[in-house]
């Protein structure tokens, strides 16, 4: 494996690059710090590192092979003796990809603690979360995790983790630099996709990692602007090529409502079911946006709590106060049926040649609901229509704006029912709006 | 048990080497506990076992891994039972290029804890499967309802507890590449409905123009509801295969695709053809009235009057049940009929007649009806 180095160039060049005979210090990292994004596939590392520092000049020598590092990201800050350590110029050595050299001036002799900070491609997290409902749906547990990959081509041991959810705009993908292994002027080309060989490279620090754990890392949560900073609590070690899931906050009795909805035009025959709850307070949630993720959900159905699989989907990123609709599939046990039972057209109007030129449908529609579940349900039921339309009937509905209504009910276990409505349609010259 | 491809959990104290292809594992193999397979979602089979480990005091790691068997990653979870609030999981950790997690698991003390590790495993599929036998007089049947599983997940699911979501779970073995095939329910006199349907719509009108007898569909109707001793459960779909009882053993009599049939309910059953009845329909009647003509003289707009004559001979012994399905589109009005019939939808009526034993020549069935239909133009609709 290709490890990140950080030579100390006490140097003895020679003019040509083919021929570069070094003397290197491998000063260590003191720490390092990874902010990872999910919206873009960029993550801001910054590492500590002490160096030795001569009065006059230095030629710092960095190089990354084998990583995805944004060339054009790399920077260099002394954070002690800052007044005394100026940064000359950097440069791209002609030949050599992945490597810059600082030329620097310092005032001090002695150890300057100093930062690097720059961007790679190919770590990631993402958010993915359990819901375990109880027999009755009507109420979950409701558990975050968060899950960082590390595909990026180096180790970071001993990481402070943080994660932005946010959404950030990036003009290049760091990986397009990063291949280029120096500033080139910008390509627009196709992203290249991550080599195997960076994919396979397996690493056994993960070991190392194994070894640090000892409590269950609190995941402290912050706004920054429009985006949500997750500190996860420690270090951790995420090795090249593994991935760590780490809880972030596991919330039990959460109400959650068993929605069922149907829609023909959005979802077909069948009724989709949801679980809808609220990222608020009252929920014992609201305490932090949740970040778009995949979910399972449970329902548990025995004394014991074994499980039943009730559906897997992704949420939305969902801010606080925010209510949450999760797509669980459909559902045998709700029937809802819709059916025309009657048909007309009438008043029929001819225009001065003769010609049907407007007439007028009467179309009786019964839905039939049936709940084969143990527990009551509520359905959502969704009806569009277009052009001069009318609705009578007798049950509750709500008009959802120009073209839908909606009937929204409660079926108890076993319920059977039905909705019945008359549909008239004003078409050609009858039509009125 | 198989140990080709299996499932391998390991209460690991981890030694790692370099590469990560060669982790060098010092492992117990803690026997699975229980095995409960849930075939109640019709799109994933979950199945959880419970397993009894023995945790050290402090980080224990449990290295869980499924090569040869195809579990969804995403959904592995690990449930303590004996002291869910004080022993923890950690973090999960995934290898590269391993179907492999490891957990790190606190545990305040050295304990062995019971834990459930559940996941959604591909490769068992379950069928619902019918067997019926019909009494002589075909008035009532004995059903059997079984539950069907395969098993091509590549792992042995030893005394596994199987349920579908309703009735009395099973406990069996059901081994990689093995298929079984459980009794879930027996139902002892259903009472079945013999039902024969003509549909204008499917069927000749004039039989006498075909060069084969007509046969006319004939199903029979379960009702899912107590009085028919089930309405307990929804009913899955599956293959039905219906016998007949006879002097000596049974005959087979047909089968179909029984569809999802809720409590209360019909599941209908076409198994096969009669052809001892006989049917003609002819339109008697068929005549454009109050014509609207534009000024062109062109018909624009006009009514259909339309009556069907409709004859059934039963050339059985026994009496039988038809029914006459009709199909009218667009506007529509009746103006008369021989006979009452309901109402399907918009477009659909349906007559339910009973057919008197030999009721043929003079004794034949005639039903007529008269049909308005108004203010067609020629594009109806016939289906919604």
């Amino acid at each position: 494996m290709k490890r990140f180095i950080f030579p100390l160039l006490a140097a003895v060049c020679l003019q040509s690059a083919q021929a570069r005979i070094n003397v290197t210090s491998l000063p260590g990292r003191d720490s390092v710090q990874l902010t990872i994004y999910n919206s873009a596939d960029l993550t801001l590392v910054k590492e500590t590192r002490t160096l030795t520092l001569k009065k006059g000049r230095n030629r710092l020598e960095f190089s990354w092979a084998g990583t995805l590092i944004d060339p054009t990201s790399v920077e260099f800050r002394p954070i002690t003796h800052a007044d005394e350590v100026e940064i000359l110029d950097v440069r791209f050595p002609p030949r050599v990809t992945n490597t810059l050299e600082w030329n620097i001036h310092s005032e001090f002799a002695g150890e300057v603690k100093t930062e690097i900070r720059y961007f790679t491609s190919g770590i990631t997290w993402n958010a993915d979360y359990l819901c375990e409902a109880n027999a009755n749906e009507n109420q979950m547990t409701f558990a975050g995790n968060v899950r960082v990959t590390n595909r990026s081509g180096e180790d970071y041991p001993k990481a402070q983790i943080r994660l932005v959810v946010g959404v950030v705009r990036l003009v290049e993908k760091i990986i397009d630099l990063a291949r280029q292994g120096q500033p080139a002027p910008p390509s627009g080309g196709p992203r290249p996709s991550i080599s195997t060989a960076t994919r396979a490279r397996a690493n056994a620090a993960m070991g190392q990692a194994l070894a640090e754990a000892e409590e269950r890392k609190d995941v402290a949560k912050e706004a920054l602007g429009e985006y949500f900073l997750y500190t996860v609590g420690g270090r951790d070690t995420i090795a090249n090529g593994w991935s760590k899931r780490l809880p972030s906050f596991n919330t039990a009795e959460v109400p959650i409502v068993s929605y069922y909805k149907y829609e023909k035009e959005r979802y077909g025959a069948a009724v989709m079911r949801f679980y809808k709850f609220k990222n608020d307070e009252k929920s014992k949630l609201g305490k932090e946006p949740l970040p778009d993720g995949a979910v399972m959900a449970f329902r548990t159905v025995t004394q014991d709590n074994l499980y039943n699989f009730v559906g897997r989907t992704a949420v939305k990123y969902i801010p606080i106060d925010e209510e949450v609709e999760m797509q669980l599939g459909n559902d045998a046990e709700v029937r809802i049926a819709p059916k025309l039972m009657n048909w007309q057209k009438d008043a029929i109007r001819f225009d001065k040649n003769g010609n049907v030129n407007g007439w007028t449908t009467k179309a009786t529609w019964k839905i039939e609901l049936q709940n084969s579940k143990s527990i009551p349900v509520t359905l959502d039921i969704r009806r569009n229509f277009g052009g001069d339309w009318e609705v009578a009937t007798e049950d509750k509905f709500e008009k959802v704006d120009a073209k839908k209504i909606k009937f929204v009910l409660q079926l108890n276990p076993g319920e059977k029912r039905t909705l019945n409505y008359t549909l008239t349609t004003r078409l050609g010259t009858n039509a009125t709006k | 048990m198989k140990v080709l491809k299996t499932f391998s959990i390991f209460a690991a104290a981890l030694i790692l080497t370099d590469a990560a292809q060669a982790r060098v594992k010092l492992v117990a193999l803690p026997a699975r506990a229980r095995v409960v397979v849930s075939l109640a979602n019709l799109q994933a089979t979950l199945v959880e076992e419970e397993r009894i480990i023995t945790l050290q005091k402090g980080v224990n790691k449990i290295d869980f891994s499924w090569k040869g068997v195809s579990i969804d990653p995403a959904s592995i979870q690990i449930r303590m039972l004996n002291e869910p609030g004080k022993v923890k999981v950690l973090n999960t950790s995934y290898p590269p290029n391993e179907q492999a997690l490891i957990w790190e698991i606190a545990s305040p003390t050295a304990r062995a804890e019971r834990m459930r590790i559940s996941y959604l495993l591909q490769g068992i599929t379950r069928q619902v499967v019918y067997k019926a036998t019909a009494e002589t007089d075909e008035s009532a049947l004995t059903l059997r309802n079984y539950l069907r599983v395969r098993n091509h997940s590549g792992e042995d699911l030893d005394k596994a507890e199987i349920g579908i979501g309703y009735g009395a779970g099973f406990k069996r073995t059901v081994q990689h590449q093995e298929t079984i095939e459980l009794l879930s329910e027996r139902i002892e006199n259903l009472p079945i409905k013999k039902i024969l349907t003509w549909d204008s719509k499917q069927l000749p009108w004039d039989p006498e123009y075909e060069k084969k007898t007509v046969g006319i569909p004939l199903n029979y109707v379960i009702k899912n509801d107590k009085a028919s001793k089930l309405g307990a459960h929804t009913l899955l779909p599956g293959k039905v295969r219906i016998f007949i009882k006879t002097k000596e053993g049974v005959a087979f009599t047909g089968e179909d695709w029984g569809g999802l049939t809720p409590v209360d309910r019909e599941m209908k059953l076409y198994i096969g053809q009669s052809r001892e009845v006989k049917v003609v329909q002819r339109k008697t009647t068929d005549e454009r009235v109050n014509l609207r003509r534009n000024n062109g003289n062109r018909v624009v707009m006009w009514d259909q009057n339309e009556v069907y004559k409709v004859e059934i001979q039963n050339f059985k012994t026994t009496p039988v049940t038809l029914v006459v399905r009709e199909h009218i589109p667009g506007y529509w009005t009746m103006i008369e009929s021989t006979h009452k019939y309901a109402k399907k939808d918009a477009f659909t009526i349906e007559y339910t007649l009973e057919l008197p034993a030999k009721s043929t020549g003079d004794k034949k069935t005639t039903l007529t009806f008269n049909v308005r239909r108004k203010n067609v133009q020629g594009n109806e609709p016939s289906s919604y």
